[in-house]
């Protein structure tokens, strides 16, 4: 089935790779279902880690999508389509998110109108945090996601078939003008789901915090699929070793970056000594959370960046599937670290929980089967767009 | 059947002849200049002389003729500062970062944006020296076993400044150098002149633009590029940590790094638009510095002014979601109290303006950049003024609350740091390349072998 004159063949992933994805999906649902009825309180806690992971990945995707378009990158086109499959879970964000709105008074001590009436500085926020206008928040950020999403896919998708130019220029306008709304939805997103959580705190720098990490998990995930991909035979063989250096350099960029905001976000609270701030790392400095927070200066930082500095281990798939899989990891253990602790201040005690695992596997079930569908239904590389050739015949 | 993507890749309006090439670079330094040359080089450096004056007012009698009072001790001579490390940011952005990211175009303009960058840190340096008051103990910022048995405070942020930028001049001035290394052997080469000849072969260290030259060249530029990126984006880091470490309202806010580092990116590229513009022009140079170039220099400023305008959001956003009186206080007496003027200037010159270049038209117009990139620079001085004199003026003590006046001192220093900085600009337009030789060569059409034998 070539349809086209770059080469490019469409297959199918092995069956069992959609029925993977729906087994965990299904594990994972069925084991968070019964912690939801036995514990709701932890369950919702868990529930929104796994939520932000995935809406890290999708959203983080649409985000280099719309990267490329405006850039005019063309080394990444070949890559755009798996960013776009892993971006496909955005619209389903809408429906995920309704257990954690209906528990949002397990989550949200400013939720609790008799503890906003004891704690005035509950009240001062209370314009801004309260449960109908958060609710409307999310709601109309996740619509504005995912109609950014509809769009710019289905332009890119129509190409496919009609090598339409025109669809590249409406792709180019819908990202530059994604782009902003995202460093602002974005932002706001961090503040509602986990700022807020430790309603006391608050740091200018928080939505760029969440934005590194956004970053770097998409583009791990992105790399992680196309050197499995790459490495089954069923990526384009005109794509070497130079697109994956390219590749490699963003994630090494964006670990560096996030290892910049989470330090000068440290140190600067840290050297302030204000107790207003300093008590969100005080709480994430008690017992085991210390070894957490080392382990995540080592582990964010220090780790995927001495792995990815020299040339040719940003070339060897071995270990850019390691480092890849490595930094998912670590958004995820760095979203925990984030929510988990915030527990206390809502009367919870934080104790490990199977339930951080079951959503887990439920969410990672999820983009399988999505990436997998996707796969099914449309071209891995979107064959008639105009920068293809350019980014296919890229050379160092 | 492709989108028009030649557009973009064009590196010239009007593909040079490599013989060409060199003979337009090298004229400005090899003819002797106009009269229009010395009519500017003489308003400069009256700009400058008029700093001069005020300097040794200063030194003469002390920080007391500036317009400082007993909050506000830092006021001009911080912002005037500040405002020129961020100038010098630009520079190694586009030679160190640009290169980083294999973005080609930047061969046009690299040369003479770190030029700038070395300038505008050597006035960023004279800041802090005349603030000293006591300018002879200056040294003693240097971490050395003296007989005083004196060291710096090394845990205040104004130290890390000090290593930060003396770090970062030498580092620029040291890429500088080895980037114009093969430029001064072809002006050796050409030359005529003899004592010329003396000292362009004493810098071009025996350069033969052989293989091997050629081999070590391109890997120490990439070290340095390497080394110059985290540098960069250090120094404002550091600077800005001069005020985020501190807990005054207004200043204590964790986004200041990566904000410090966009502002000022905003201004040196603003300052670099303005540069090429008059450059471009008076040497005819238009066909290498193209509107291409300056478009792609004003998408970056309408990138990094929307970053700036963002943090500004955030800012007033999180003084209000803190719940914290005294940040709610600093930014409602920002916006409303008795500077507003200023930080309105600021934000609209930096968060509102730059919003014209989404307009291709008025990002390829010449005369419609020019105004906004003055304007921006006009913005970003301000916003380190309100920054500082801001939150100063309103102490934690209301009694001694109290109100900025510049003294003709303070207005007449940092005149005279703009003629020190375009005094040496003009001066380096007729002793050095202001384009890159070697670099520009380099992508020519056919200078780069491919394959497929040139065709792309």
């Amino acid at each position: 089935m070539t349809n086209n004159d770059t080469g490019y063949i469409k297959r199918t992933l092995p069956k069992n790779v959609g029925k993977l994805g729906i087994i965990l999906f299904l594990v994972g649902a069925i084991t968070g279902s019964v912690g939801f009825f036995l514990d709701p309180a932890r369950a919702s806690y868990s529930y929104l880690n796994s939520y932000l992971f995935i809406l890290s990945i999708a959203v983080g995707s649409l985000l280099l999508v719309a990267i490329e378009y405006a850039a005019n990158a063309t080394w990444s086109t070949p890559f755009r389509r798996m960013s776009e499959f892993l971006a496909s879970s955005l619209p389903l964000l809408i429906l995920l998110v309704i257990p954690l709105l209906l528990n949002i008074q397990n989550l949200f001590l400013w939720s609790h109108s008799e503890e906003v009436a004891k704690d005035h500085m509950l009240q001062a926020k209370s314009v801004y945090l309260n449960t109908p206008f958060f609710s409307v928040r999310v709601f109309v950020i996740l619509l504005i996601w995912s109609l950014f999403y509809y769009l710019i896919v289905k332009n890119s998708r129509q190409q496919d078939e009609t090598g339409d130019l025109l669809m590249t220029k409406k792709n180019n306008k819908l990202s530059i003008i994604f782009i902003p709304v995202f460093a602002i939805t974005v932002t706001l997103q961090s503040i509602d789901w986990i700022m807020s959580l430790e309603s006391r705190w608050f740091s200018t720098m928080f939505g760029v915090y969440l934005f590194a990490g956004i970053t770097c998990s998409a583009l791990a995930a992105l790399t992680f699929i196309s050197v499995m991909l790459k490495e089954k035979g069923y990526f384009h063989p005109k794509i070497t070793k130079d697109h994956f250096y390219s590749l490699g350099t963003l994630m090494f960029v964006f670990i560096c970056f996030w290892g910049y905001i989470a330090f000068s976000q440290y140190m600067l609270i840290w050297y302030g000594n204000l107790p207003e701030e300093t008590f969100w790392f005080m709480q994430r400095w008690k017992g085991g959370w210390k070894i957490v927070s080392l382990f995540i200066i080592f582990g964010h930082f220090l780790v995927p960046f001495s792995v990815l500095l020299s040339h040719p281990s940003k070339t060897n798939f071995k270990k850019l599937k390691f480092i890849s899989i490595w930094i998912l990891a670590m958004h995820f253990i760095d979203l925990y670290w984030l929510i988990m602790p915030g527990m206390n201040g809502n009367g919870l005690n934080f104790s490990f929980s199977w339930m951080d695992i079951s959503f887990l596997v439920a969410t990672i079930g999820i983009i399988i089967y999505m990436f997998n569908r996707m796969f099914e239904k449309y071209n891995l590389i979107p064959v008639k767009d105009p920068k293809l050739q350019r980014g296919l015949d890229f050379h160092l | 059947m492709s989108l028009d993507y030649s557009e973009d890749m064009v590196q010239f309006t009007r593909e040079p002849q490599l013989v060409e090439l060199d003979d337009l670079i090298a004229k400005p330094v090899e003819t002797n200049p106009s009269k229009k040359y010395f009519l500017a080089l003489t308003f400069t450096a009256s700009l400058l002389l008029i700093g001069i004056i005020c300097t040794g007012i200063t030194f003469y009698f002390g920080i007391g003729t500036w317009g400082n009072n007993q909050t506000i001790g830092w006021a001009f001579g911080i912002t005037n500062f500040v405002f020129w490390v961020g100038i010098a940011h630009a520079g190694t952005l586009i030679s160190a970062i640009l290169f980083l990211l294999r973005q080609k175009w930047r061969n046009a303009i690299s040369r003479f944006a770190e030029a700038m960058t070395i300038f505008a840190v050597m006035c960023a340096g004279l800041f802090p020296i005349l603030h000293m008051g006591r300018p002879w103990l200056g040294g003693y910022l240097m971490p050395y076993p003296n007989s005083m048995n004196l060291w710096p405070n090394f845990i205040s942020p104004l130290v890390w400044d000090v290593f930060a930028v003396s770090t970062y001049f030498i580092v620029s001035l040291l890429f500088w150098y080895l980037g114009l290394i093969p430029d001064f052997a072809t002006l050796r080469d050409r030359s005529k002149d003899k004592i010329k000849k003396i000292v362009y072969s004493f810098f071009s260290l025996g350069w033969r633009h052989s293989n091997r030259h050629w081999r070590h060249y391109e890997k120490a530029y990439m070290i340095f590029a390497g080394l110059a990126t985290p540098l960069v984006l250090s120094v404002h880091t550091v600077v800005s940590f001069d005020f985020a470490a501190t807990i005054v309202p207004g200043w204590h806010s964790t986004i200041f790094p990566p904000y410090f580092v966009a502002g000022a990116v905003f201004s040196g590229f603003a300052m670099v638009v303005i540069a090429l513009l008059v450059v471009r022009k008076v040497f005819d140079m238009e066909n290498i510095i193209t509107l291409n170039h300056l478009e792609k220099m004003n998408k970056i400023i309408l990138l990094t002014g929307s970053m700036v305008g963002y943090a500004y959001l955030m800012e007033a956003f999180i003084s209000w979601y803190s719940g914290v009186h005294t940040e709610q206080y600093s930014a409602i007496n920002r916006a409303f109290g008795d500077y507003a003027w200023a930080y309105w200037t600021m934000v609209s010159c930096n968060a509102f303006i730059p919003q014209f270049f989404w307009f291709r038209k008025i990002r390829r117009s010449i005369p419609a950049m020019f105004i906004i990139v003055i304007l921006v620079l006009v913005g970003m001085w301000f916003e380190r003024f309100v920054i500082i004199v801001s939150s100063l003026s309103r102490d934690f003590l209301p009694s001694s609350w109290t109100y900025f006046t510049p003294s003709l001192i303070d207005l007449g220093i940092l005149i005279g740091s703009f003629g020190l900085f375009f005094t040496l600009v003009l001066v380096f337009t007729r002793t050095l390349p202001v384009i890159a030789m070697s670099e520009i060569k380099g992508i020519v059409k056919g200078a780069q072998p491919t394959h497929n034998g040139g065709a792309n």
